[in-house]
C-alpha cells in the first residue's frame, strides 16, 4: 500500500491505508494495475500504434494541403496571365499558405507584386528569396528588373551580371542572353554607353541564327556608335532574310553612319521598295541619293557630267554663303575680310566668274578647285549656321568623306 | 575471491518468478546457465556449476549490481527509469503537438475555407458559433481546461503534487483547437505546455514513481509540449526552467532536456524543420543601427504595459459578472473579433502566416500599427473571456507587427542605416515576449533558435532587456502572478525567486574574539590562556586546517587525568568540527552547525586562516535582518 497519493479522478489526498477516495469515491482496487516494465512496454506498443496514425493523418493532410496549394497557384496564374495583378497577389498568398516557403510561389507571388505596382513589396520577397539561393538566375533578373525601374543603377548591373551567370533551369543559353539584353538597353537607357557596348560586343559573339535578335542586337550596336559591329550582324540577318525590313534599314543606317553611301542607297532602297520607311531612313534615303549624284568626284562620270556637277555643287555653296551671311547680318562686299565668311567669300568670288561648264569641262584643276571651295564653303556656314540640309548636307557629307580620304 | 561456501548458501541474483520467465528466459541465453540458480533448489546431485574466470566473475557482478536483477524482474533506478519516461513523453508530446496542429488546420479549413479571404457572414458566425459550444464544454465538461495552461501547469507541480488530470488534455486539446481554428485570437502553444504536462503527469502516476518524481514530471512534459509547439528545444526548456520550475535542478534538467528533444524530434519528423515563418537573413548594417532597436525595446516595453494592464483590468471584472453569463462569453468575444475581422483579418487565429507576409513588408505602416494595436484587443478579448488558448502567437504577432512599424519608420528616415524590416520583426517578437510575459532568457534564446542567427544576439539583447526593465518597472508583477493571484492562487512568483537575495555566511558570521588554540599546546597553557575568559566552547586548530572544539570542563578534566605537559592534540575529541567558507549560503551553514554552538568559517586558500565564527543566532538574526530591510522597502515604494 502506498503512503498518502492522489486520487485518479479528482485529484484529491488518499489518505494513507484507505484504497477508495474520500471526494469521489473511486475505488483503485478495480482499477487496472500494472508494473512498471508493463507499462513501458505499453507505452511503446501504444506510441507505435500512435505513431502510425499520425503517419496516415499527416499524409492525408499533407496531400490537403499540396491541393490547396497547387489550387490557389492555378488560379493565381489564370488571373495574372489574365492582367487582374491584384487578385491575382491574394491566390498566391493562399496557396503560400499551404506550401510555406515555396520558392516558386514566392517568385509569383513577387511577379504579381510587381505588375501590380507593389514593387517595394515585390522586392522583399525577391531578396529573402536571393538570400537563400544568391545565384539563381530567375531571382536575380527579376531584382535587376524592379532596381533598374527604382533607378538604382549599380545595384541593376549588379543583379544583371548575378543573372547572366547564374543557375537556370531551362534554357539557361537562352536566358542569359536575354538578360544580357536587358541590360545593355538599361545601360543605353542610362547613358552608359562604353559599358552597353562592352555587352553586346560579347552577345553578339554568340548569337544564334535569328534575324530577329540579330536584327536587335545590331540596331542596339548602331545606337552605342559600334558600327564595325554592327554592319556585319546586319548583313548576317539579311543572308538569312533578305527581304527582312528592319535589317535592311539598319543596314542602311550603319552604312550611312560609316559614310559609304552607295551600299546605305542600295539598302534603304531596297527597303523602301517591301514598304514604307521609317521618317529617319526615309531622310537617309534621300541624303544618301543626293551624295551619289552630286558628287562631283564620283568615279565613272564623263567629263560633262562632272563639269556640271561641279558647278552646281559651286552655286549651291554660293548660294549656302549668301544666305548664311544674311542671317548672320554679315555683310560680304566689304573687303577688310575680318569674318570666315568675308574669307572665303572673297576666294569663291575670285573664283566664281571661272566656274562654267566648258571651263570647267578642260580644266581638271579649276573643277577641283571648285568643288573644294563648294566644300569649304559648306564647313564653314556649317559653323556658323548649324548642320545644313539637302544639298548642302549632301556637299558637306562629300567634303568629309574627302577629309578621310586625303587622311 | 572463490566461492567457499555451498552453492546453495550462495546469495544468487537470479530466480525464477511465474511473471516473468520470458524475462528470465531472455537472460539466460544471454548468460551462462550455470549462473540461473534457484535458491530454493539444493544443489544435490547436480554437476559441478561452471565458474567464470576471475576476472569475468568481476564484471558480471558489476552487471548484476548495475542493473540489480532480483526476482527475474528487470528492475531499473528510479532515475534511470525516470529518463527514459521523459524520452517516452517526449514522443507521446510530440505526436499530441502534430495532432493539435493539424486539428486546428482542419477546423479553420472547415469553418473559412482554404483562401484567406473570408466572407463577412463566416467571419461573424464561425468565433460565435463556436464560442458558445467551447463555452459549454469549458463549463460542464472540462472545467480544468480554461485559461492558458501555464498557470494550471505551475498549480500542478506546486499544489496537486505533479497531478494533472488527463480528461484535461483531452478538454484542452478539443476546446483549443475548436477556439483558435475558429478564428479566436489565441495560440496553440502554451495549451501544448499544459496537454506534455498532462501526458507526463499521467504515465508519472501510472509509474508510481515517488512524490517528488511525481511532482516533477509534469515539467518534463510541459517543455516537451511546448518545444513541438514551438520546434525550439532550448527556448522551451528554458521557459519551463525560468517560468514554471524556477531553478536549475540536475536532477530534473536531464530529463527535461531529453523530453524536449524527442518532442522535437518528432514534430520535425512530421511537419518538416521550416519555421513557422520566414526567417530573414540578417546583418548589421552600421553600429548606429543599435539605437533603433533601443527604441523598439521602448516601444515593446510600453506595449507590453499596456497589454498587461489591460488583461489584468478586465479579466476579474468579467469573472464577477454572473456565472451565466460565462456561457456567452466567448461567443460574444468571438463576435466582436469577427467583427474586428472584417476589416482587418489577420488579426484572427493564431496569425502566423501574417506574421510571414509582416517580416516581407508586405504592409504599409498605418496597417502594421492598426494590427498591433486591435491584435491587442482582440487577445484580450479572447483571454479575459475565458476561451482556452495561449497567449504566446499573439505576442509573437504583436512584437512582430510592431517590429515592422519601428523598421519602417527607421528605413524611411534613415534608410543607409536599415537593415531588412524583417530583422526588426524578429527582434520585435523577442522584445514583446520578455516585456509581456517577463522570461528575459528564453526570449532572447527564442529569438536565436528562430533565426538560426547569432549575429541578432546584439539587437535582441538591447532591445528585450529595456522591455523587460520597463515593464518591470511600472508593473511589479508579472503577467502569470497575476493571472494566478486573480484566481485566488498563490503560486510562487519565479521572478521573485530569481531576484530572491541569497544569504552569505558572511552575512551571519561574527569575529571570533577569544584565542584560538593550537594542538601542540600543552593543557596547563591552554588553560591558563583560557583563564578569565567568558566563553565555554573555544577552538583549536591541529596546523593541517582541521578545526576542534573544546571546553574549559575538558581541559580541567585532562588536567585532572593526565601529566599537565600533555598535549591539546591527544584529548581531542574526533570527529573534527565542520567548517564553512565566508561565500558558502547560509543554509549550509546551518545544516552543519548541528549540536556545537558555533563553527568555524575559515579562508578558502588557507584553512588554517580563520576568518570568524557562524551560530545559530547569527544565522536567524541575519534572516531576520533581511526581511525587516525588504520590507522597509516595499512600505518606501
Amino acid at each position: 500500500m502506498q503512503a498518502e497519493r492522489r486520487c485518479e479522478q479528482c485529484g484529491q489526498i488518499i489518505p494513507w491505508g484507505e484504497q477508495k477516495c474520500p471526494a469521489c469515491g473511486d475505488d483503485e482496487r478495480f482499477r487496472w494495475s500494472v508494473s512498471r516494465n508493463e507499462l513501458l512496454l505499453l507505452s511503446v506498443l501504444v506510441l507505435i500504434i500512435l505513431f502510425s496514425i499520425t503517419t496516415f493523418l499527416v499524409k492525408t493532410y499533407r496531400a490537403k494541403e499540396r491541393e490547396l496549394a497547387q489550387k490557389w497557384y492555378v488560379s493565381g496564374e489564370r488571373e495574372l496571365n489574365a492582367g487582374h495583378a491584384e487578385a491575382a497577389l491574394g491566390d498566391f498568398r493562399s496557396a503560400l499558405v499551404y506550401s510555406r516557403n515555396d520558392p516558386l510561389i514566392e517568385l509569383h507571388l513577387a511577379h504579381a507584386l510587381s505588375a501590380a505596382g507593389h514593387y517595394h513589396e515585390a522586392r522583399a520577397y525577391l531578396l529573402g528569396l536571393w538570400a537563400s539561393e544568391p545565384g539563381n538566375g530567375t531571382v536575380n533578373l527579376e531584382l535587376a528588373r524592379l532596381a533598374a525601374g527604382s533607378g538604382s543603377v549599380a545595384e541593376a548591373v549588379q543583379y544583371y551580371h548575378d543573372a547572366i551567370y547564374g543557375q537556370w533551369d531551362a534554357n539557361p543559353t537562352d536566358h542569359r542572353r536575354q538578360s544580357r539584353l536587358e541590360l545593355a538597353e538599361f545601360l543605353l537607357k542610362v547613358g552608359q554607353k562604353a559599358q552597353a557596348q562592352a555587352e553586346l560586343i560579347a552577345l553578339a559573339a554568340d548569337l544564334p541564327p535569328d534575324p530577329a535578335l540579330q536584327t536587335q542586337v545590331a540596331t542596339l550596336l548602331l545606337k552605342t556608335g559600334e558600327y564595325e559591329h554592327a554592319a556585319p550582324l546586319f548583313r548576317q540577318a539579311l543572308r538569312l532574310r533578305p527581304n527582312y525590313t528592319p535589317a535592311l534599314e539598319g543596314a542602311g543606317e550603319t552604312s550611312f553612319e560609316m559614310r559609304n553611301y552607295p551600299d546605305a542607297r542600295r539598302y534603304l532602297a531596297r527597303a523602301k521598295r517591301l514598304g514604307p520607311l521609317s521618317p529617319q531612313s526615309q531622310s537617309l534615303l534621300e541624303t544618301a541619293t543626293l551624295i551619289q549624284e552630286s558628287d562631283p568626284l564620283a568615279p565613272r562620270l564623263s567629263g560633262q557630267e562632272r563639269a556640271s556637277r561641279a558647278r552646281r555643287a559651286f552655286t549651291q555653296g554660293m548660294q549656302r554663303l549668301n544666305e548664311c551671311a544674311a542671317a548672320h547680318g554679315v555683310s560680304l562686299d566689304n573687303n577688310q575680310q575680318q569674318s570666315d565668311f568675308q574669307k572665303v567669300h572673297a576666294l569663291a568670288s575670285a573664283l566664281q566668274p571661272k566656274v562654267r561648264e566648258r571651263n570647267l569641262t578642260h580644266d581638271p584643276d579649276l573643277l577641283l578647285k571648285a568643288t573644294d571651295m563648294a566644300f569649304e564653303i559648306e564647313k564653314v556656314t556649317e559653323r556658323a549656321c548649324g548642320e545644313p540640309r539637302g544639298m548642302d548636307l549632301a556637299l558637306l557629307l562629300l567634303s568629309q568623306v574627302q577629309e578621310g580620304g586625303n587622311e | 575471491m572463490g566461492t567457499s561456501e555451498p552453492p546453495q548458501q550462495r546469495t544468487t541474483s537470479f530466480t525464477r518468478s511465474c511473471s516473468n520467465w520470458r524475462l528470465t528466459a531472455a537472460l539466460s541465453a544471454a548468460l551462462p546457465p550455470r549462473l540461473m540458480i534457484n535458491k530454493t533448489e539444493p544443489n544435490v546431485n547436480k554437476p559441478a556449476p561452471w565458474r567464470a574466470p576471475a576476472g569475468g566473475r568481476r564484471i558480471l557482478e558489476e552487471i548484476r549490481r548495475r542493473l540489480r536483477l532480483e526476482r527475474g524482474e528487470l528492475t531499473l533506478g528510479e532515475q534511470q527509469v525516470f529518463l527514459l519516461l521523459a524520452v517516452i513523453i517526449g514522443l507521446f508530446s510530440g505526436l499530441a503537438v502534430v495532432l493539435f496542429r493539424m486539428t486546428i488546420e482542419y477546423t479553420r479549413l472547415t469553418l473559412f475555407g482554404s483562401g484567406l479571404v473570408i466572407t463577412p457572414l463566416r467571419a461573424l458566425l464561425a468565433p460565435f458559433a463556436v464560442g458558445l459550444c467551447v463555452a459549454v464544454l469549458v463549463m460542464k465538461v472540462f472545467p480544468r481546461a480554461r485559461g492558458s495552461g501555464v498557470n494550471q501547469t505551475k498549480a500542478a507541480v506546486y499544489i496537486y503534487d505533479g497531478f494533472v488530470p488527463f480528461r484535461t488534455v483531452i478538454g484542452k486539446f478539443v476546446t483549443c483547437a475548436l477556439a483558435i481554428g475558429s478564428g479566436q485570437s489565441l495560440g496553440p502553444e502554451d495549451p501544448s505546455l499544459q496537454m506534455g504536462a498532462g501526458i507526463a503527469s499521467a504515465l508519472g502516476r501510472r509509474m508510481r514513481f515517488s512524490r517528488d518524481k511525481v511532482r516533477l514530471i509534469a515539467p518534463v512534459g510541459a517543455a516537451a509540449g511546448l518545444a513541438a509547439a514551438f520546434n525550439a528545444p532550448i527556448a522551451a526548456v528554458l521557459f519551463v526552467i525560468e517560468e514554471v520550475i524556477g531553478k536549475w535542478t540536475a536532477g530534473v534538467l536531464g530529463a527535461i532536456v531529453l523530453s524536449a528533444v524527442s518532442s522535437v524530434v518528432v514534430a520535425r519528423w512530421f511537419l518538416g524543420d521550416q519555421a513557422l515563418f520566414g526567417i530573414p537573413s540578417y546583418h548589421l548594417v552600421h553600429p548606429a543601427e543599435l539605437l533603433a532597436y533601443a527604441a523598439l525595446g521602448v516601444i515593446g516595453g510600453v506595449a507590453s504595459l499596456v497589454f498587461v494592464k489591460l488583461v489584468g483590468y478586465l479579466r476579474p471584472r468579467l469573472k464577477a459578472l454572473p456565472r451565466w453569463t460565462q456561457y456567452f462569453q466567448p461567443a460574444l468575444a468571438g463576435l466582436a473579433i469577427g467583427v474586428i475581422g472584417l476589416w482587418l483579418p489577420q488579426i484572427m487565429g493564431a496569425g502566423y502566416q501574417y506574421i510571414d507576409q509582416a517580416m516581407h513588408d508586405q504592409y504599409p505602416w498605418r496597417i502594421i500599427l492598426l494590427l498591433g494595436a486591435f491584435k491587442i484587443i482582440a487577445t484580450t478579448l479572447s483571454f479575459v473571456s475565458g476561451t482556452p488558448g495561449g497567449m504566446f502567437a499573439p505576442t509573437l504577432f504583436i512584437g512582430a507587427m510592431m517590429g515592422v512599424g519601428v523598421g519602417g519608420i527607421e528605413r524611411h528616415f534613415f534608410p543607409w542605416l536599415t537593415g531588412s524590416v524583417g530583422a526588426y520583426a524578429l527582434v520585435g517578437m523577442g522584445t514583446l515576449f520578455a516585456g509581456f510575459l517577463r522570461v528575459p532568457m528564453t526570449s532572447v534564446f527564442m529569438v536565436l533558435e528562430v533565426s538560426g542567427n547569432y549575429s541578432i544576439i546584439l539587437p535582441v539583447m538591447i532591445s528585450n532587456t529595456i522591455a523587460y526593465l520597463i515593464s518591470r518597472q511600472y508593473q511589479r508583477t508579472p503577467l502569470f502572478d497575476l493571472l494566478s493571484r486573480q484566481d485566488n492562487v498563490d503560486l510562487p512568483s519565479m521572478e521573485e525567486r530569481r531576484e530572491e537575495q541569497t544569504l552569505l555566511v558572511e552575512d551571519a558570521m561574527r569575529p571570533f574574539q577569544d584565542p584560538v588554540l593550537s594542538s601542540q599546546d600543552s593543557v596547563t597553557d591552554a588553560l591558563s590562556r583560557l583563564e578569565g575568559t567568558p566563553g565555554e566552547f573555544f577552538l583549536v586548530e591541529d596546523g593541517r586546517g582541521k578545526w576542534y572544539g573544546i571546553t574549559k570542563d575538558m581541559l580541567r578534566g585532562a588536567v585532572l587525568a593526565w601529566d599537565s605537559d600533555v598535549a591539546l592534540g591527544s584529548i581531542l575529541r574526533e570527529p573534527p568540527l565542520p567548517h564553512v567558507h565566508p561565500d558558502h549560503a547560509l543554509d549550509v551553514a546551518l545544516s552543519r552547525l548541528d549540536d556545537v554552538p558555533f563553527i568555524p568559517v575559515v579562508h578558502r586558500a588557507d584553512l588554517t586562516k580563520l576568518e570568524g565564527v557562524v551560530s545559530l543566532d547569527g544565522i536567524l538574526k541575519a534572516y531576520r535582518d533581511t526581511e525587516l530591510l525588504a520590507k522597509a522597502r516595499r512600505r518606501s515604494e
